[in-house]
């Protein structure tokens, strides 16, 4: 194939922005960790006993995940019925919303007496992390011809034996590895753990923020960030093995199959509780942000009507339709940086020899924690001698640092299933290099970074945990103004969030859905 | 000949709507009953009704005189072999052949010397241990036949099992079943779209018959 020059020397912007927002930034992590005094952080008992309440939390978190997502992978990726991709978008919708989102939907589910605490605290992880099992194990559970379970009960099991002798050991990988990336994500909370948790159910990462930005002691906030970083790291490293597990062979897709007899109850019941389930939450929200004590109200939504701000005593809110302005500039700069960066890596991956070691790079941010992203980027960039707090462009470099990995996920499968013969035929016709690469690549490459750049965007949007460490006190994001709203008594401080949450709902869920839309139409 | 009877009487097959007029035929111990027919027209599912895997529309399953017909399909004691072999992809090839007796009961110890016993039978001893990825498409429909024999079934369904073999060892396993089903008595009902594979499959069973749907 004839490839231009140019593409070969195509990883240098990427690695140079990975060098540079990554590398640099852990160095400097690691910097603190290393330094003298270093010890008496580490002997303390603070981070170890957070580190054991997370533990118990992610835990019983991962269950509830497991027990609500398994039953939505069988029907939902096996069964055929009406309304089955409707359905299964449905239970992806809890993991594209901002965390700070779902916390005040529960809050205002369960009401402000129930509203914390160790349960609301594991319901909420398993709202947000249930469509991850529902995908990992759907995805292994199509791939298991259904007549093996029919040979299993010709052969004397019943239903129930059948289903633990042959389909769970053959889930089991899959199940592993979803309940890995759950309990990370429950291990790492931030925002959910913040605005719904109590004293027993703090995380390594809301003692990393209080450490930086309350007590202002950084060293302490390394050591507690590299606990966490040695639990996730062991976490994922155990599922990077069990995925191994998997039995080699072409895995093929099975056809749905239409549900007969008592499997018709068990998909009518299992679409119902998945609609209650995803629903209830953000009916709720919406119910919110239009009640008041006296009854319907529209006044919450007063907020957008101009740039006031609605500070009250000492906490500093600002105005929301600034946050909102501020937000948006932030996701369009995270999804221009992230798809250049992102496409870079991905045509990269395919041009070059060392490819799939660089698209392994490009996937490390994705093992490191909100938390440990700002304050590492906070650590090289945010404090003399290079402070670029005031430029504005940290959150967006945080937030296209969170993003690339997934850009590069998207695009990469992509480009690689264009017909590289398409390239040839048009340098056979006259084209040069650049242009009979583009001739091939070209259409999908720009469907697909638009697409990656809209989820980037999505991404940034509701991003929580960075911006809380790199946001000035006066610049808040969407979410940092939920977050400080729900923090301060009173119903009109509710309803402004509530409302605020459904405004973030809209813009979040209208992106994905439009990036789904033109990924299926690629 | 110590043997099984399947019998089913006016007996209506389909998922959604009735396929086919009803079917009423009687397998004695030891026969074979070669289905044929065009794709689509039920074959397989008149299997499946057979087995409980799908309900029958109306009319009666019986084995040994006993009604069967909403019996569920692990009580019916009716093995299936598919035209894929569809061996348990985390078992070793003797866990998938013991398979059937440890759901019935054995000991640990009497369900491998069953497995063992069985694939020596079908020429694969000394293939216990291995993984089924390690097998060749043939040895695999062995294991497959294996397995459904290991069960102490009361009744074989051969669903196309040979249809994906080359022509010598479509006639191999093909000999092989005959010779089960003698020795054994048990009844087999075999679906195939191949004429000739029912005409091998019948006119070298004593009292075989082929059923047109």
């Amino acid at each position: 194939m004839t490839a231009p020059t140019w593409l070969r020397w195509a990883w240098i912007a990427p690695a140079g922005f990975l060098l540079a927002f990554m590398v640099v930034p852990l160095v400097s992590l690691a910097g603190q960790v290393l330094s003298p005094g270093t010890i008496e952080y580490v002997s303390d008992s603070l981070p170890w006993r957070v580190a054991g309440l997370a533990t118990v939390q992610a835990l019983a978190s991962t269950a509830v995940s497991l027990v609500v997502g398994l039953p939505m992978a069988n029907v939902l990726t096996r069964y055929r019925f009406p309304g089955r991709r409707w359905a299964l978008a449905l239970a992806t919708v809890p993991f594209v919303l901002p965390t700070v989102v779902v916390a005040l939907a529960f809050r205002s589910l369960v009401g402000s007496d129930l509203g914390s605490g160790f349960l609301i605290v594991v319901l909420a992880h398993a709202y947000l992390n249930m469509a991850v099992v529902v995908r990992i194990v759907g995805a292994r559970w199509s791939t298991i011809d259904p007549r093996l379970d029919i040979a299993a009960r010709t052969l004397g099991a019943s239903r129930w034996t059948a289903f633990r002798t042959v389909t769970l050991p053959a889930l089991g990988p899959a199940i592993a590895s979803a309940a890995a990336i759950v309990f990370v994500f429950s291990f790492t909370s931030l925002g959910i753990v913040l605005l719904l948790g109590d004293s027993n159910t703090r995380t390594l990462e809301s003692l990393v923020l209080r450490q930086t930005s309350i007590l202002l002691n950084f060293q302490a906030a390394a050591v507690s960030a590299a606990i966490q970083a040695i639990v996730v790291g062991s976490v994922l490293w155990w599922a990077a093995r069990t995925r191994n597990a998997i039995p080699r062979g072409a895995l093929r897709t099975f056809r749905l199959r239409r549900p007969l007899g008592s499997a018709r109850w068990a998909v009518g019941i299992v679409v119902a509780a998945t609609v209650v389930i995803v629903l209830a939450p953000v009916s709720s929200l919406v119910w919110s942000s239009v009640r008041s004590s006296s009854g319907f109200t529209m006044s919450w939504w007063a907020i957008f009507a101009g740039f006031e701000t609605i500070d009250a005593g000492s906490t500093r809110i600002g105005s929301p339709l600034s946050a909102m302005a501020r937000s948006l500039s932030f996701a369009l700069v995270t999804g221009l940086v992230a798809a250049t960066v992102g496409g870079l890596a991905a045509m990269s991956v395919l041009a070059h020899r060392l490819g799939r070691a660089f698209a392994l790079a490009t996937a490390l941010p994705l093992g490191i924690s909100a938390a440990t992203l700002g304050l590492a980027t906070m650590l090289a960039y945010g404090r003399p001698p290079v402070d670029l707090r005031a430029t504005g462009l940290l959150i967006p470099i945080a937030h296209a640092l969170i993003a690339v990995p997934l850009v590069v996920a998207v695009a990469t499968p992509t480009l690689r299933s264009t017909d590289a013969r398409l390239v040839t035929v048009a340098a056979t016709l006259g084209a040069r290099p650049s242009r009979a690469w583009w001739t091939g690549y070209g259409p999908t490459l720009r469907t697909v970074m638009i697409a990656a750049g809209g989820l980037a965007c999505a991404v940034s949007l509701g991003e929580f945990g960075a911006a809380s460490f790199l946001a000035r006190a006066d610049g808040p994001t969407v979410p940092l103004v939920i977050a400080r709203l729900l923090g301060r008594p009173g119903e009109a401080s509710f309803g402004a969030a509530a409302a605020m949450a459904v405004v973030l709902v809209v813009m979040t869920t209208t992106l994905v859905a439009a990036v789904d839309r033109g990924g299926r139409r690629s | 000949m110590n043997g099984h009877t399947l019998t089913c009487e006016n007996l209506t097959i389909g998922y959604e709507s009735a396929l086919g007029e009803p079917v009423t035929f009687t397998v004695p111990p030891g026969s074979v009953l070669a289905v044929v027919g065009p794709s689509g027209c039920g074959k397989s599912t008149l299997l499946s009704t057979i087995a409980g895997v799908i309900p029958a529309r109306s009319g009666r399953v019986l084995i040994d005189g006993v009604d069967v017909t909403q019996m569920p399909t692990h009580a019916r004691k009716v093995a299936m072999v598919f035209q894929e072999p569809l061996l348990f992809p985390t078992m070793t090839v003797r866990d998938n052949v013991a398979y059937g007796p440890r759901r019935s009961g054995a000991s640990a110890s009497e369900a491998r010397s069953t497995a063992d016993e069985l694939l020596s039978w079908v020429d694969l001893a000394g293939l216990g241990d291995r993984n089924i990825d390690q097998l060749s498409g043939g040895q695999a429909q062995r294991v497959s036949l294996a397995r459904a024999l290991a069960s102490d079934p009361a009744v074989v369904c051969l669903d196309e099992p040979f249809s994906a073999l080359d022509a010598p060892l479509r006639s191999r396993l093909a000999a092989d079943v005959l010779a089960l089903v003698r020795r054994t008595g048990i009844p087999a009902v075999h679906v195939t779209h191949d004429p000739d594979e029912a005409e091998t499959m019948t006119l070298n069973n004593s009292s075989g018959s082929i059923l047109s749907l």
